[in-house]
């Protein structure tokens, strides 16, 4: 008679979404395989073109010339550095970099989705500065701070600003304003509605601006490195292209695809931690 | 006791438009009671419980608990939305804790308040499920926990089993009847479906769109046979409600082109 109803209909709903799930991981298990094999498609592609030399060396080296490459270039060096060095210029800048624009990027963002009078003063220069390709004002910081590591590492901050600062704020916009009420109701202060709603609400946003700002970065690294650098893969790769060593070049891109594989695994694999819920409520 | 006093709610729309959304509406929701706002779509409802729950300002009129006048949201008014509003990155029984962490309740005397609330509501097994793996009863469920863990002196409900399928819906609206026999707090609840309001209200106001008001009022006392019996289909035959019922559905279609120019 005392009403607490059905758990068993309950039961059997929950087994059910349980159940569903093994097939839908075994699906993403499937892509991977088909993504694996089409690496695997593309090296024999390549192997298969170097050896019956559909494009000479120069333009295409093998494979096994750039593993050869790649070797010599971790022990003996190229430009000025060992790979290792340059790898560490590199991801040193990203570094700095990356944590100039979380650091910076999350609280301005949070600040700015929060309250109108941020947003009106810091949304302009963010957005015209944000315009510009990185590069064209390169120069001018240059100009500003010399040709050392300040200009790259404020040049970089900028490109990894941006994106992360724009995601907090949309993320502070899409709240559920019934979320909030909710908190409300239940005797929420204003900073416990920031602390327990806006901020996790938001959380899955600011992932999204921290990957784009990951790969705004890495390529206006690059690009800073290829034009005004001493040390660092974009440096590497156009001291080698000065030189036609091509398999050089094929290096500095590999060691470059590996960076961004790394970082997106990286990222899907703390966003799985931190906000396993995305796209879920 | 809570008391809406001429509470008038006027919004401009989009176009510049005035709506007129809340006209001098005045009422009373006793203790031990359940009162049921029960009106065709557009006629103002939300409107009236967000202004009880605070999230509305009143452009006239006052709403009193106690002779005291509220205007913001506290802990003495729990709500339960219609769209589920639980937090997808706590599980069950966080959830359900929420209100009593924010008020600074040590972590196990909150557990053991909210698994209480689970085992009121025929949850106990889910408490350490991410709300998202339950399903729409079951969420509502945990909604209502959650609303009722900082023992608010009334419970405000807006069409909280609206999107629930009718089986689904009679299991909620008898755990909604068990429970308030039990807690006797006080409820205020929305519905455009006049079954489900005649059969959980104790009180029953009757709204009108354009401008929002209350055309009509009835008392009824099927939510306490509902609460003992756990059985509604004696109750949807008994002759009082029947006749309840078409008077009713004769009030909310008279107007019919009036409201369903609003609801399109
Ligand atoms: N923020 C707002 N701005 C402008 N108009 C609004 C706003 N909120 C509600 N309204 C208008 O006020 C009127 C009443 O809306 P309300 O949401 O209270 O209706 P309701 O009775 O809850 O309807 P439903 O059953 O569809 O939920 C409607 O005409 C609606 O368009
Ligand atoms: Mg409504």
């Amino acid at each position: 008679m005392s009403a607490v109803i059905e758990p068993a209909v309950a039961i059997s709903e929950v087994k059910r979404q349980r159940t569903q799930q093994p097939r839908r991981i075994k699906k993403t298990h499937g892509t991977a395989v088909i993504s694996f094999a089409t690496l695997i498609g593309l090296l024999a592609l390549w192997i298969i073109a170097t050896k019956y030399h559909f494009a000479s060396a120069l333009f295409l080296p093998s494979p096994s010339d750039v593993a050869v490459q790649a070797v010599a270039v971790a022990s003996e060096g190229y430009a000025n550095g060992t790979l290792l060095d340059h790898i560490l210029a590199s991801l040193g800048r990203i570094g700095v970099a990356l944590a100039f624009g979380i650091g910076l990027g999350i609280p301005v963002g949070l600040l700015m989705g929060l309250n109108r009078w941020a947003k009106g003063i810091l949304g302009v220069p963010i957005d015209i500065y944000w315009g510009l390709p990185p590069l064209a004002y390169l120069p001018l910081m240059i100009i500003w701070l010399g040709i050392g590591e300040a200009s790259k590492i404020v040049l970089l901050s900028l490109a990894a600003f941006a994106p992360i600062c724009f995601a907090a704020q949309a993320g502070v916009r899409s709240v559920p304003q019934e979320r909030i009420n909710a908190a409300r109701s239940l005797g929420a202060t204003s900073y416990q509605v920031f602390t327990s709603i806006i901020f996790p609400s938001a959380l899955p946003e600011i992932f999204t601006g921290v990957r784009i700002a990951i790969g705004a970065t890495l390529s206006t690294l690059v690009a800073a490195e290829l034009i005004a650098a001493q040390s660092g893969v974009g440096y590497m790769i156009m001291s080698a292209a000065n030189f036609l060593a091509t398999d050089v070049v094929f290096v500095g891109l590999i060691v470059i695809a590996i960076f961004a594989f790394a970082f997106a695994t990286g990222m899907r694999f703390l966003e799985n931690r931190i906000a396993p819920w995305k796209g879920k409520l | 006791m809570l008391s809406i006093r001429n509470a008038t709610v006027k919004f401009e729309a989009a176009d510049g438009t005035e709506i007129h959304a809340l006209d001098r509406v005045s009422f009373d929701i006793p203790p031990d009671s359940i009162v049921v706002a029960l009106g065709a779509s557009g006629c103002g409802k939300s409107t009236l419980l967000n202004a009880i729950a605070g999230f509305q300002s009143l452009t006239e009129g006052q709403i009193l608990i106690d002779g005291l006048p509220v205007d913001k949201p506290g802990g003495d008014r729990g709500v339960v939305f219609q769209k589920d509003t639980l937090l997808p990155w706590s599980n069950v029984l966080d959830n359900v804790a929420l209100g009593l962490r924010y008020r600074g309740v040590p972590k196990l005397e909150r557990y053991r308040q909210a698994r209480e609330l689970l085992q009121l509501v025929g949850l106990s097994d889910f408490e350490t499920k991410p709300p998202y793996e339950l399903s729409g009863g079951m969420r509502q469920r945990v909604g209502i926990a959650r609303a009722l863990a900082t023992d608010p002196k009334i419970l405000l409900m807006d069409e909280p089993f609206g999107a629930l399928d009718s089986l689904t819906r009679e299991n909620m609206q008898q755990l909604l009847a068990t429970v308030w026999a039990k807690t006797r707090k006080q409820v205020f609840f929305i519905t455009h479906s006049i079954e489900e309001a005649l059969a959980l209200g104790t009180h029953i106001l009757v709204m009108s769109p354009r401008p929002g008001r209350i055309v009509a009022r009835y008392e009824a006392d099927f939510v306490r046979t509902f609460a003992a019996t756990g059985d509604l289909g004696p109750i949807l035959s008994h002759p009082r409600f029947v006749s309840l019922r078409e008077e009713i559905r004769s009030i909310i279609h008279t107007p019919a082109s009036h409201n369903e120019r609003h609801a399109a």
